[in-house]
């Protein structure tokens, strides 16, 4: 982890270094020095790490400057740009070519209301929309508002003409009140204050804010900010509300994703919205940027939720299959799988096997780890359905538990690596090496749960890809990294008795496969 | 609040005994208790539909935040619909849940179930097993609308070739309704049903 924030801060630096001094890099061999990290590296993702305070005032840039082209209310701004994902651009084009039906698909206006303003369409569009943010949609203003733009009134408005003295009756409350207590939305459906505050109340208490309609059956006109703020007086609700909302923005723009990390605040900022590793640099959560699950290279966001739905709906046959015991092949004494590694040796014999196929350990050779490999039954057209679906339960579970294995042998890998810094620990106190001279073992288990990591999320991949020669050609690898981190696991149990060099260049061909696969098969590339 | 939802309750029950339907026989609702909390609605079967002739009594629960969320709407005589629980009675309309709005009145909502109950969604199901059938077994479902209507809501039409299934099954020792629903899960299929019963 700590590597990879390093590599980051080295090629940000190494980027400014490139715009401001651009004449450096003319040289030719600067080329050759200077890989360019996005290539090299197919996980190089780019992004920041802001609090909520930065979010903020970000979006209110965005805001105000919709504000200035357009000439509309900051709240109005603010449903437009939730609309269209915070693009600017869209909603100015839009609303240049035509205003009216932004703002109906918006839900700031009712559809097919005011035909009759076709010539001052975006004109009176713009100050109908106005008068509901700004002045706060007050009934009379409202409507003489609109009653001046056009002189063909339209008949809703006869229902609602009434002089501020007059009194009203509200249809929610059923109570008649004065003509000034009444507010009403673009769409003219006027109820009185005290429901309107009761409703916001009842709405956000239940989680809803940007989403708040008009009370008037089958009318789905949107309550724009400044309503709500100004006729919910409770502290405690508004908060709640300004709160939700911001939840509403942030999801709503692709390039922010809030740090799925428990109580974590921070919001994850990129420009390049694609299935990459973020890591918060306050919780120091890894995540996909896309979706915000655990990250899952090279497997894509829609396959890896397919994935884990199905084993979700499977668990149980799951949870049988993934018994945690085994017997040893040979002399078929009950062995616990203690260590990562997938080379076992049971105690009591001392015969080498393979943990998944049981099978001799010393014919995995290292050429080609079969293991990995799911063999389909050729003849399975010709077979019955029954034997069909205990062949597509086999193969699941072929998949299956290899996947869990991997996540299982990630977690006992933690355990190898407590122990290790005891071990460490003991040695140094007893004088063979320092501290530093160990530090290697942790920078190779570190990167053996990177590439177990990976590899586990190859298992998802492989289920669902077609068969091929693209499959094919995505076992081999797969099962060459297989072999590779199996090696690493061995070694790195066996430290004491592994040389640095054997191990370092365990680490660099294991992480090499690593990289490799992702490079031809993380969808982002593809 | 509560006062609120009192006045709107009183107002609306006004306006349900002032209006068309009720000379029509259509719809009806009543009081149960002084606390107007909870009433009692009741809607006619719609003409061409298995359910006419047939009486439906609705259980309305009216919540603190009235008008501002639902009232809790549920069947009391048993139903056979596919947005309708032939259990419990629980209803799926979208009126009653997200499309809610505090200007609507019980008025709308007793015709709106009205309207439910001539205009069945089975892409959007409370009842699986009744929405499988309509899509899949119409002429199953109708007859076992038509039956439900007759045997709990006073409808006309009788089946006596379904009431001698139920017959044999109350023979068994199995009470009538358990007895009419399975039949009616199994499409009417005598065998079927005792196996599911009894295996």
């Amino acid at each position: 982890m700590d590597s990879d924030m390093e590599m980051e801060l080295e090629s940000d630096s190494d980027e400014e270094f490139n715009d401001d001094y651009d004449y450096y890099n003319t040289g030719e061999d600067c080329d050759v020095e200077r890989l360019d990290p996005k290539r090299a590296d197919p996980e190089y993702f780019e992004y920041d790490c802001l609090t909520v305070e930065d979010i903020e005032k970000l979006l209110n840039e965005r805001v105000e400057k919709l504000n200035t082209i357009l000439q509309i209310t900051p709240a109005l701004a603010k449903v437009l740009l939730l609309e269209h994902q915070w693009n600017n651009h869209v909603v100015v084009e839009k609303y240049r070519q035509d205003a009216n039906a932004l703002l109906v698909t918006a839900r700031i206006k009712p559809p097919n209301c005011n035909k009759d303003q076709a010539d001052a369409a975006s004109t009176s569009a713009a100050a109908a929309a106005a008068s509901t943010t700004t002045q706060l949609a007050k009934m009379g203003s409202y409507k003489n508002n609109t009653s001046n733009h056009s002189s063909s009134s339209t008949t809703t408005l006869s229902t609602t003409v009434s002089p501020q003295y007059r009194s009203q009756m509200c249809p929610v409350c059923a109570s008649s009140q004065l003509g000034d207590k009444f507010y009403s939305l673009a769409c003219g459906h006027s109820f009185c204050k005290d429901c309107w505050t009761i409703y916001f109340e009842t709405q956000i208490f239940q989680g809803i804010s940007t989403q708040i309609g008009c009370m008037a059956p089958m009318c789905n006109v949107r309550v724009p900010e400044d309503l709500v703020l100004t006729l919910v007086i409770r502290p405690v609700m508004r908060d709640k509300y300004q709160q939700f909302a911001f939840k509403d923005y942030v999801k709503s723009h692709p390039e922010l994703r809030f740090c799925p990390g428990p109580n974590c605040q921070i919001i994850v900022q990129s420009c390049e919205i694609s299935a990459k590793r973020a890591i918060c640099k306050v919780c120091h959560t890894g995540f996909c940027f896309k979706c915000g699950m655990d990250y899952h290279a090279p497997t894509d966001c829609q396959i890896i939720k397919k994935w884990l739905t199905k084993c979700a709906d499977d668990s149980e046959t799951a949870n049988y299959i993934s018994a945690h015991t085994k017997d040893c092949p040979k002399c078929h004494i009950c062995i616990e799988k203690n260590g990562g590694c997938n080379h076992m040796q049971c105690f009591n014999c001392k015969h080498d096997f393979c943990w998944m196929c049981l099978g001799d350990w010393k014919t995995h050779g290292s050429e080609y780890y079969e293991c990995s490999r799911y063999k389909d039954n050729p003849n399975i057209a010709n077979e019955s359905v029954h034997v069909q679906a205990r062949e597509a339960l086999k193969k699941y579970l072929h998949y299956y538990e290899r996947w869990e294995n991997h996540s299982k042998s990630l977690k006992l890998e933690q355990q190898t690596i407590d122990r290790l810094r005891t071990r460490i620990n003991s040695k140094v106190m007893n004088g063979s090496g320092t501290w530093i001279d160990w530090q290697y073992l942790f920078n190779a288990a570190a990167l053996l749960a990177k590439c177990r990591y990976t590899l586990q999320y190859t298992y998802p991949y492989a289920y669902y890809m077609e068969g091929g020669s693209r499959k094919n050609l995505f076992e081999y690898q797969q099962a060459q990294l297989e072999a590779e981190i199996e090696n690493l696991s061995w070694k790195i149990e066996r430290a004491e008795t592994t040389d640095l060099g054997d191990l370092e260049n365990q680490m660099d061909i294991a992480e090499k496969r690593r990289t490799t696969l992702l490079k031809d098969f993380f969808p982002l590339h593809a | 609040m509560a006062n609120m939802a009192v006045s709107r309750i009183k107002r609306e029950f006004k306006e349900v005994m002032r209006s068309e339907e009720i000379v029509q026989c259509s719809i009806k609702i009543e009081l149960v208790n002084d606390s107007w909390t909870e009433l009692r609605g009741e809607i006619a079967g719609p003409p061409d539909t298995p359910y006419e002739g047939g009486k439906f009594v609705l259980e309305i629960k009216v919540p603190e935040t009235y008008p501002f969320n639902p009232p809790k709407v549920r069947f009391i005589t048993r139903i056979w619909h596919p947005n309708i629980s032939s259990v419990t009675g629980a209803i799926c309309l979208d009126i009653l849940k997200d499309n809610w709005a505090a200007a609507m009145t019980l008025r709308t909502v007793l015709l709106s179930l009205q309207a439910l109950l001539a205009a069945a969604e089975p892409d959007d199901p409370q009842d699986a097993v009744v929405a499988h059938q309509f899509k899949d077994k119409h002429d199953f479902f109708l007859l076992t609308a038509k039956h439900w209507t007759n045997a709990y809501a006073g409808g006309p039409h009788t089946f006596p070739d379904c009431d001698s299934k139920i017959q044999r099954l109350k023979d068994m020792g199995i009470d009538e309704h358990d007895a009419r629903a399975i039949l009616s899960k199994e499409n009417w299929n005598l065998e079927k049903a005792t196996e599911c019963l009894f295996s």
